[in-house]
């Protein structure tokens, strides 16, 4: 069963390991850019250990530059898809 | 080389303060001038069954309520102490930098040892789940230049920035460094140290001093400059300050508080005393010829007093030495024995309380000494009221570092 990163968890995942608190509405609005929730790439190679731990895969290297939380997500899903396709 | 541009001259217009004896500037000295003795068993988590038992915690501090999270899992306690400190010295100058100027703003902080506390969690997770259990902020949090990089970053302050690592002096040589940017045309600094030296891996690392006082009582932990004087007890926080050009400072109508007249250091080997004496005389030659002072203007001495035997009796002789017969009668004080030696924090402190003894007219006394066994006048006791122009502060450090600072009252408009 494959399991995709959704909004609200990502959010979860910036307050825990970034600091950063903003709401899943903000991340999922059409062009939110990590810059303006004051996220850096060290705030998202946090998360993207945190998911590489949780899951047990590699994360595409390149999520943790993401510029937006859409660009973010697809990239997460798609390591997490291909690790449930093998 | 740029040099000293013509007219500018650094000046204190505002105090940040984190310490065990107070966090701001009006709490630390009221508990400072009262003399009140803040030393206490070490009550940390995983440092309370360590030969080391007695020091300066900061325990008046909620880093949440002052910062926001997005830095503090960032950075160290170290860190956390000298952002609010920063963020205090700015407010109480009053100061608000000109968003279109950044570059008129920079950072200089002092630190001895860095983030023990967050290294040494992010440590733990490597040894015990492996590399990827690492957070990537330990690639910065517990570096010596984290505290700098931070306020600069929280503030957009985006002037010449640096950090001074030469031992627990180094809060004194940040000061002076901080005072050159203002004279070659920066038009504020915001400077000073703070450290975090209580958690189990930084306490592991200073039992290796001879000079820490392992003593188990409060009250005579840390002696300076007596018969029983048996080491020191540490201490976390610090102090920041703000600098600025004066003219700067008096056109937006800030209070000059102080200014920084002169500065010398020196360097005599780790744990050599006897020869700091030499190299602490010669600091404060350099110090009073930077500053055009005689000795005989020299008001009060906020001394390094280190409380081991040896290092105060260099420290005694090298104040005969450097001031001649004037060491005999200058008043000599060292809070730091209610509070414990902040490390690089220890000197800001100093100087803190210096630039608020000038102004309020009163020597803050040495809590806990009463008996002195050095041919010093050393303010024991209770506060004395005096008519205070120029201080000279004092710092060594365990790895053979000696600076002075001659610091002297603002003139009021």
């Amino acid at each position: 069963m494959s399991h995709n990163l959704s909004y609200p968890e990502l959010a979860a995942l910036l307050q825990a390991r970034a600091g950063v608190t903003v709401t899943p509405d903000d991340l999922e609005k059409p062009g939110a850019q990590f810059d303006e929730f004051g996220v850096d790439s060290l705030g998202l190679l946090g998360v993207v250990g945190e998911l590489e731990n949780r899951h047990g895969l590699k994360v595409t290297s390149g999520a943790e530059s993401a510029k937006t939380p859409a660009e973010f997500l697809e990239l997460v899903n798609g390591s997490l898809s291909a690790k449930a396709g093998a | 080389m740029t040099s000293r541009q013509q007219g500018r001259r650094a000046v204190v217009t505002g105090l940040g303060v984190v310490a065990p004896n107070g966090v701001g500037a009006d709490a630390f000295w009221k508990a400072t001038r009262q003399g009140v003795s803040v030393l206490d068993r070490i009550s940390r988590e995983g440092c309370t069954d360590m030969p080391l038992k007695i020091a300066g915690e900061v325990r008046d501090f909620d880093p949440h309520s002052v910062i926001d999270s997005r830095f503090l899992v960032q950075t160290d306690r170290f860190t956390h102490y000298a952002m609010a400190a920063a963020d205090l010295a700015v407010a109480d100058a009053g100061f608000r930098p000109d968003p279109e100027q950044p570059y008129a703003v920079g950072v200089v902080t002092a630190a001895g040892s860095g983030g023990g506390e967050f290294g040494q969690r992010e440590l733990q997770q490597l040894w015990g789940q492996g590399p990827r259990f690492v957070g990537p902020y330990q690639s910065i949090a517990w570096f010596y230049a984290a505290s700098t990089g931070q306020i600069s970053i929280r503030g957009g302050y985006k002037g010449p920035c640096g950090v001074v690592a030469s031992d627990e002096a180094g809060g004194l040589d940040a000061l002076a460094h901080a005072a050159r940017s203002v004279e070659r045309g920066t038009d504020a600094v915001v400077v000073g140290a703070a450290e975090a030296p209580l958690a189990p891996y930084s306490m592991v690392c200073q039992l290796g001093y001879p000079e820490l006082s392992l003593s188990d009582r409060p009250e005579t932990a840390y002696l300076p400059f007596t018969a029983q004087a048996c080491g020191f007890a540490p201490a976390e926080g610090g102090a920041m300050l703000l600098l600025e050009d004066e003219q700067a400072a008096r056109r937006r109508g800030a209070d000059v508080r102080a200014h920084l007249a002169g500065h010398g250091a020196t360097f005599t080997g780790a744990s050599r005393w006897k020869e700091s004496r030499e190299g602490l005389a010669a600091a404060i030659r350099t110090a009073l010829d930077e500053a055009r002072i005689a000795p005989e203007e020299i008001d009060v001495v906020f001394a390094d007093a280190l409380g081991v035997p040896s290092a105060d009796r260099a420290e005694a002789l090298a104040l005969a030495d450097a001031l001649g017969p004037v060491a005999e009668r200058v008043p000599v004080t060292a809070p730091k024995s209610g509070t414990g030696r902040a490390y690089c924090g220890a000197p800001v402190l100093d100087v803190t309380a210096a630039v608020l003894a000038m102004e309020d007219g009163v020597l803050p006394p040495t809590p806990n000494v009463t008996e002195v066994c050095h041919d010093l006048a050393l303010v024991t006791g209770r506060a004395r009221p005096a008519e205070l122009r120029t201080a000279l502060v004092l710092s060594r450090g365990l790895m053979g570092s000696n600076s002075a600072l001659v610091l002297r009252r603002g003139e009021r408009p």
